[in-house]
């Protein structure tokens, strides 16, 4: 379920909406990156590497923001809105498994592409700061460039063979 | 004139026999002696049979003895069900209630002279001085008072205290009972006196307590801070002393809903950095066996009383037994080791729950106190402690530095980690009953796992040095030994000084260190050995097969053991010790 | 109680990543635990209290793990005995925050004796219940909270035991403070964690939490978003403890999110009466040094 909490989105001003996508890059990143430990650990290495990717790539989002950010607002303290921001942009906790293949992987990442473009696409009718308007629609529009880079990788992709490492692996283990 | 008396009374529990044994014990002590009572009942709550017996003497008392030299029976079929508990000799004086007639032939009462028996009309005596036979038991204290020389005012003293506050009439009445009870003593006097001497110069202040008392003071002087238990008999008097004391001093008790949940709470306090107990008896260890193991794991101070009694499972809840050793030493699963501490009297329970609670924390282990309910339930005169001697240990915690990248199970030198607890600023760790790395983290690995066993053997290893945990008396070089523990040591030193007086060479050996087992001592001690006794109540004798699990036993010293509720007197050591001598040369 | 302790000086306010331990999850991806965990993460920020000030308890299970991935003093203790060690910790030290953890099995199987006399001593912690109708650690036997007729490892014909109600016996025992969340609320389930450690007294949060290697398609969290019908939608009042057990009787059939009850009155907890006890009690004691002094005989 992809949600804000307590934002006010008519009084956003573009500081504040600046803070807001900075935090949605930073959770989608921290996401990925858990992702891509949880995998490695449960030696789905594939699937472990493309979450990586996935969270550098959010990480030059997040810093390219941060600086301009920086340049428009120095030295001003943000808002901790991070706390009011839940899988944005981030994919959802569950949208991983054990010995998931790069396939599905890739499906994770276009899913919560698409769920961010939703929310910006929502969010703008309600912006009332021509300048935020103008930020939340470039952020929505570079989703749909992200979501045609994953798309490709998929057509890239297909017929797979370790689509099926799930019907290789051994059974669970108690502890 | 004898310096030392041994008096049993039976009857029911209606008649309040154990409240007049307590009196006579308040006022043995107050009059100087030393002096020990211990108790007896049938399975009933209330109103079943019931008997105390009470030693009285003037020097200092080792064990509440044999035979008897007084027998007071208010009824035969009360006075039978306690067997061998009250036992009867040709020099027994024998005081019955008239209306139940002469005691009846049987092999209890071969041994008895006609000439000792008495037969008073303790009843009818009592409905005429107090209006009611209920005051049987003060008619009694009377003519003990009167044949034996305890002093009146004494006696009346426990009586006040029992019926004092019951409404006025009562303790006048009783009174009058004990009065008619002396006077009849005056009339019919023993052809033998039978006064007991009086004490040597006025000893001064002196406790009256039981073992379970001493515990409850040992752990109030030591500091504990919390109590986590479950009521079961023997050690429950812990629980309720604590339960009243603890709370002025900030501490909390907490009677649990079971015997696990008492273990876990007190567990809990520990690791929140508090000084911390539990007490129970055989079934509750082994329910809390979990937890220990797990407090073996953590590496968190807890001391466990544990109460024995008879066994295995509900077994005898009210009778001694030292059978419990097997489980102290070695239950929980894994290698695991934990100092086991027994008290042998009820005077060494204070100073031995002292050394429990510094031994818990100093090396950061459950400690257990192994007493039995012999010296837990026996009430005594017991001569002030100078606890100016006693230094009391806090748990190592970690300084500035060591918080810096706090590592919880650092194995040092010594195999002991400063140990920090919640509300401590860097001192963060996760404990668990999973194995671990230095830091706190769960571990797989066997290499990290045999050196953390080694951390947590290796951190006791100091204790097998610890010479002062251990009775030695004799002449070293003595070829029999006798070597006891527990309550069972009280009846083992007398025995040894019988031996001696019959000048028998033979030296003796007491642990309140009873594990780990400290080899070399133990080695020291047999050096000399040739022949000796190990002597203990269990079926299984359980102390001399660890010993024989860890040192070099001398073929010749051999077990004398046997099932508990059945105490050993010092002369069947005796005798068995002579026996094993003859035998031997 | 004041949980809201001040921060030090200079010191920024305390980040859902503040809790965040460096030791990896060995839950399986996808585990609802995870979600628990953020929300966890969350709520801990929202109260503010040091990592240093939390001690958090729990029994064993995968769920039982949780308290190595948070950066407070964490125990892991044994199989269903969380509950009387964490009370033991905060009768010890009753200015930390306590909170427990565990599994369905852990709390209601093995664990189940303890939780009454938890509630009933109304000490102040939170309990944090992870349930999901199966036990996990040891590969997927029947849980106390499994539907009757489910196909397990220990059941291959069908459970025939109805299952308990953990809502209902927490409940029906007078909790001041019960709730239920799943992790397809993420935002909602920080909120009443956030509440539940707020709540002065027991409080208790059953969070509905798949596992998704052994648990049902039907278990999963896609259909709790299909299934899930928050309390509030109701017009349910949480002052109301009646309609919160008619309500609660539904476990199992539907899935009721939020809060279940609320004491609108909450007694004072057993931790605060202990220590007016004990402050009563100290302005009249006799030093530890002479505790013989009661066995002087008189």
């Amino acid at each position: 379920m992809t949600a804000t909490k307590g934002i006010e989105f008519g009084r956003l001003t573009l500081r504040d909406g600046l803070d807001l996508a900075i935090s949605i890059e930073e959770e989608a990143r921290d996401r990925y990156r858990d992702f891509a430990e949880q995998l490695t650990l449960h030696r789905t290495v594939e699937a472990a590497n493309f979450f990586s990717r996935m969270a550098r790539i959010e990480e030059i989002h997040r810093s390219r923001l941060a600086e301009r950010r920086q340049a428009l607002f120095p030295g001003e303290v943000s808002r901790e809105i991070r706390a009011q921001v839940f899988d944005v942009e981030a994919p959802e906790f569950d949208a991983v498994r054990v010995f998931m293949s790069v396939e599905q992987a890739l499906k994770t990442a276009l899913a919560a592409e698409e769920k961010a473009y939703d929310f910006f696409a929502r969010a703008i009718p309600q912006l009332e700061n021509a300048e935020v308007r103008a930020l939340f629609t470039e952020l929505r529009d570079e989703e749909v460039e992200h979501q045609a880079l994953v798309k490709q990788e998929m057509a890239r992709l297909s017929g797979d063979p370790s689509a099926n490492a799930e019907a290789y692996g051994d059974d669970p283990v108690a502890q | 004139m004898s310096d030392d008396l041994i008096l049993g009374m039976a009857g029911s529990g209606g008649d309040g026999v154990v409240s007049a044994g307590e009196s006579l014990l308040a006022a043995a002590s107050s009059e100087g002696y030393h002096a020990m009572m211990t108790k007896s009942f049938g399975s009933q709550i209330r109103g079943g049979e019931s008997s105390c017996r009470v030693r009285v003497s003037c020097r200092r008392i080792l064990n509440p003895g044999g035979v008897l030299d007084v027998a007071v029976a208010l009824n035969w079929e009360d006075f039978f069900r306690f067997g061998a508990e009250l036992p009867l000799g040709s020099s027994t004086l024998v005081i019955h209630e008239e209306k139940a007639g002469p005691p009846p032939e049987t092999p209890a009462t071969r041994p008895l002279s006609r000439a000792l028996i008495f037969s008073v009309p303790i009843t009818e005596m009592a409905k005429k001085a107090a209006g009611t036979d209920k005051a049987k038991t003060s008619v009694v204290l009377g003519l003990v008072s009167g044949w034996l020389g305890i002093p009146k005012e004494a006696l009346l003293r426990g009586l006040k205290k029992k019926f004092g506050g019951k409404g006025q009439g009562l303790f006048e009445a009783n009174e009058r009972a004990l009065a008619s009870g002396f006077e009849y003593a005056q009339t019919h006097p023993l052809a033998e006196p039978r006064v007991l001497s009086r004490p040597a110069a006025a000893t001064g202040p002196k406790l009256l307590c039981d073992g379970n008392d001493m515990c409850a003071a040992g752990a109030i002087f030591s500091g504990v801070e919390f109590f986590g238990g479950y009521p079961i008999t023997p050690s429950t008097e812990v629980m309720q002393i604590l339960s009243r004391e603890l709370l002025q001093h900030g501490g909390v008790v907490l009677q649990a809903e079971d015997e696990i949940s008492g273990i876990g709470a007190a567990l809990g306090a520990s690791y929140a950095g508090r000084k911390s107990m539990t007490a129970t008896s055989g079934p509750g260890m082994s329910l809390k066996t979990e937890i220990l193991g797990l407090a073996t794991i953590a590496e968190l101070p807890l001391v466990i009383l544990n109460v024995q009694r008879g066994g295995p499972s509900t077994g005898i809840p009210t009778k001694p037994e030292q059978a419990d050793l097997f489980q102290a030493a070695f239950s929980a699963h894994g290698d695991v080791v934990r100092p086991v501490l027994a008290p042998t009297t009820v005077a060494d329970t204070f100073s031995t729950t002292v050394e429990a609670f510094n031994l818990a924390e100093r090396y950061q282990t459950p400690v257990i106190i192994l007493s039995d309910q012999e010296i837990a339930q026996r009430k005594e005169t017991v001569d002030l402690i100078d606890t100016s001697r006693f230094t009391l240990e806090r748990r190592l915690v970690p300084t500035g530095a060591e918080l810096d990248g706090y590592q919880r199970f650092r194995l040092t030198e010594s195999g002991i980690s400063p140990l920090s607890h919640p509300g401590m600023a860097g001192g963060n760790y996760l404990g668990a009953g999973i194995e671990h790395n230095e830091h706190g983290d769960p571990t797989a690995s066997g290499a990290m796992h045999e050196r953390m066993n080694e951390k947590r053997f290796k951190k006791l290893e100091p204790l097998k040095q610890r010479k002062d945990l251990f009775e030695v008396l004799g002449n070293g070089n003595a070829p029999y030994a006798l070597v006891s523990w527990g309550s069972t040591a009280g009846v083992t030193r007398e025995a040894f000084e019988l031996a001696r007086a019959r000048g028998l060479d033979v030296k003796l050996f007491v642990p309140t260190l009873v594990y780990p087992v400290a080899e070399q001592v133990y080695q020291d001690f047999f050096a000399s050995v040739r022949a000796g006794l190990v002597v203990e109540l269990s079926y299984q004798g359980q102390l001399y097969r660890i010993l024989r699990m860890f040192v070099d036993v001398p073929k010749g010293v051999i077990p004398f053991a046997r099932s508990g509720a059945n105490p050993f007197q010092p002369t069947e050591v005796l005798e068995k010790l002579t026996e094993l001598t003859r035998a031997e040369s | 109680m004041d949980l809201e302790a001040k921060p030090a000086p200079n010191r920024t306010p305390l980040q859902p990543k503040d809790y965040k331990s460096d030791l990896k999850p060995i839950w399986c991806p996808g585990c609802g635990d995870f979600g628990v965990l953020q929300a966890l993460y969350r709520a801990l920020s929202a109260i503010g209290r040091e990592p240093h000030e939390i001690a958090f308890i729990s029994g064993i299970g995968c769920s039982s793990r949780i308290p190595g991935y948070t950066t407070a003093y964490g125990f892991n203790s044994v199989h269903g005995r969380a509950l009387p060690i964490a009370q033991g910790v905060k009768l010890a030290r009753p200015e930390l925050l306590v909170v427990v953890a565990g599994g369905d099995g852990d709390g209601f199987s093995i664990g189940g004796g303890h939780v009454a006399h938890a509630i009933r001593r109304n000490i102040d912690l939170t309990y944090l219940v992870m349930d999901n109708q199966v036990y996990g650690l040891t590969k997927g036997q029947l849980s106390p909270t499994a539907p009757k007729g489910l196909h397990t490892v220990t059941s291959p014909f069908g459970s025939l035991e109805e299952p308990i109600n953990p809502l209902l016996y927490v409940l029906a025992y007078g909790a001041g403070f019960v709730a239920q969340a799943t992790p397809a609320d993420m935002p909602g389930m920080a909120a009443l964690i956030e509440e539940a450690l707020r709540y002065p007294g027991f409080s208790f949060v059953n969070i509905q939490s798949p596992c998704v290697t052994f648990g049902e398609e039907e278990q999963q969290l896609r259909a709790h978003k299909a299934k899930m019908k928050p309390l509030a939608s109701l017009g349910h009042d949480a002052a109301n403890q009646l309609a919160a057990l008619d309500l609660a009787r539904a476990y199992g059939k539907e899935l009721y999110t939020g809060v279940f009850y609320r004491n609108p009155a909450p007694p004072p907890t057993y931790d605060a009466l202990v220590q007016a006890r004990q402050a009563e009690l100290i302005k009249t004691r006799r030093p530890r040094e002479r505790a013989l002094d009661a066995y002087l005989q008189k």
